[in-house]
């Protein structure tokens, strides 16, 4: 870490030096409600996710710069091809789809209950990524698909094959994009930092979006987030999120997110490019009642190689 | 064992019909179809793969079907290559229709060869072993 910027962050204004006392790594045990309810506690100390990162940077006595020669060690050798352990369409992979551990504010509450009145009187929905577009952070950790994380000395990718998807982690030493010259985008701007085997990272600069489809929340264009990844064995990655939203959350939300490895005998499972205009058939419309339907289908041979009905015609 | 059962849960969940990209609205998951005919096409792509269906009618006509499924890599893990299903092979497959009745719906489970094949199975998580 270079200690020049991490004195620029220590003594910026949004730091704030709170006597709180240091969470590390809990397992997901027989135990897990009693850590769960601590790594809560934990995000709730802090007024916002840019003191948490301070705190966790601090705690890290700055961080550690990783090496070429570092990469051969199993806590940063993250290939394979990997998948969502578990959770379905729930950001909170704890619960169900259909449930919320998320403290809401009355904002967020009223979205969210939107979502279910709308849902209930038209019986469906229109996913705004039926066009190919990003799926967006935070939602990004409940795609299902295929990934794959590469680790290196001052970056980190986290791939997601869904829409060709990928959320770059500078580990450099550099600080975020000024605010002047900042603007949002799905997967915002992601620094971090490692301390033992650890991926620590702060994302800012998002754009709203829902943490998944049917009754999960909404978050806002203000929503931050503080992330610890670390592998916990040799198939494994888990992270814990920290969702900071001031519009849509009453605290911050705390959830374990995990990937597994998967079996890959053969080497079929690859990842591979995502495009909706690839196949005409998947042209997903939004109707005027605020659920979906598919184009006219044309059914013809080598269609999916077409770019257009026109084209066909 | 926790973790096994955390495993199925995921590929329960899918199973219901569930379509990981987009909305299902307009697919009936109240109702199942049961449709025979041979391969026309199998479409594998992403986001979605489409099977398409050739039923010939009781007055002799045909109509093409299309079945939707999970993209390529979904349907690898389900154990479906694209090469499983070549143009002309007899196939008998369950869908959830559309709603609106067009000659389309969510793939379910299809039999080809004496061979049951389900697309929804490509959301277990089998893991790697090290």
């Amino acid at each position: 870490m270079k200690k020049f910027t991490l004195l620029l962050m220590m003594f910026s204004p949004a730091y704030q030096a709170l006597s709180q006392e240091y969470v590390g790594w809990l397992p997901k045990d027989e135990n897990w409600q009693d850590n769960k309810s601590q790594l809560q506690a934990f995000g709730e100390a802090f007024e916002n996710s840019w003191s948490m990162y301070l705190f966790l940077l601090e705690s890290a006595d700055g961080g550690e710069m990783l090496s070429w020669q570092d990469m051969s060690a199993p806590a940063y050798d993250w290939s394979g091809i990997f998948t969502r352990t578990s959770g379905g369409l729930s950001f909170d992979p704890d619960i169900s789809a259909d449930e919320t551990t998320a403290k809401l504010t009355e904002a967020g509450r009223a979205v969210r209950q939107q979502k279910i009145a709308d849902m209930e009187s038209t019986g469906g929905e229109y996913d705004p990524i039926s066009d190919c577009r990003p799926p967006g952070h935070p939602r990004w950790a409940t795609e299902p698909f295929l990934h794959e994380f590469v680790v290196t000395p001052d970056q980190t990718w986290l791939i997601n094959e869904m829409v060709n998807d990928v959320r770059r982690v500078y580990t450099d030493g550099r600080a975020h994009t000024s605010v002047e010259d900042a603007y949002a985008s799905a997967n915002g701007d992601t620094i971090g930092f490692w301390t033992s085997g650890m991926l620590v990272m702060h994302t800012k600069y998002l754009i709203p979006g829902q943490y998944q489809r049917g009754t999960q929340p909404d978050y806002s264009g203000e929503v931050e987030l503080v992330e610890r990844w670390r592998k916990i064995d040799e198939i494994t990655l888990e992270a814990d999120f920290w969702v900071f939203d001031p519009i849509h959350l009453s605290q911050p939300w705390y959830t374990r997110q995990s990937w597994t490895e998967l079996a890959n005998d053969d080497n079929y499972l690859r990842i591979r490019y995502w495009d909706c205009g690839e196949n005409q058939n998947n042209v997903i419309l939004e109707k005027e009642d605020g659920t979906s339907q598919f184009l006219d289908f044309d059914f013809i041979e080598d269609d999916a190689a077409a770019s257009s009905d026109e084209e066909i015609r | 064992m926790k973790k096994n059962i955390a495993l199925l849960l995921m590929s329960c969940f899918f199973a219901q019909g569930v379509m990981a990209h987009h909305s299902a609205a307009m697919f009936d998951f109240n109702k199942v179809i049961d449709v025979s005919g041979v391969v026309k096409e199998f479409q594998y792509t992403n986001p979605h793969s489409w099977l398409l269906v050739d039923v010939t009618n009781e007055d002799g006509t045909v109509t093409t079907w299309g079945f939707e499924a999970e993209g390529p890599s979904t349907l690898m893990r389900a154990g479906i290559r694209k090469s499983d299903l070549p143009a002309g092979t007899p196939i008998s497959i369950r869908a959830n229709p559309m709603k609106d009745g067009r000659t389309a719906g969510a793939w379910i489970d299809a039999v080809i060869n004496g061979k049951m094949i389900n697309p929804r199975n490509g959301f277990a998580v089998t893991p790697a072993s090290r």
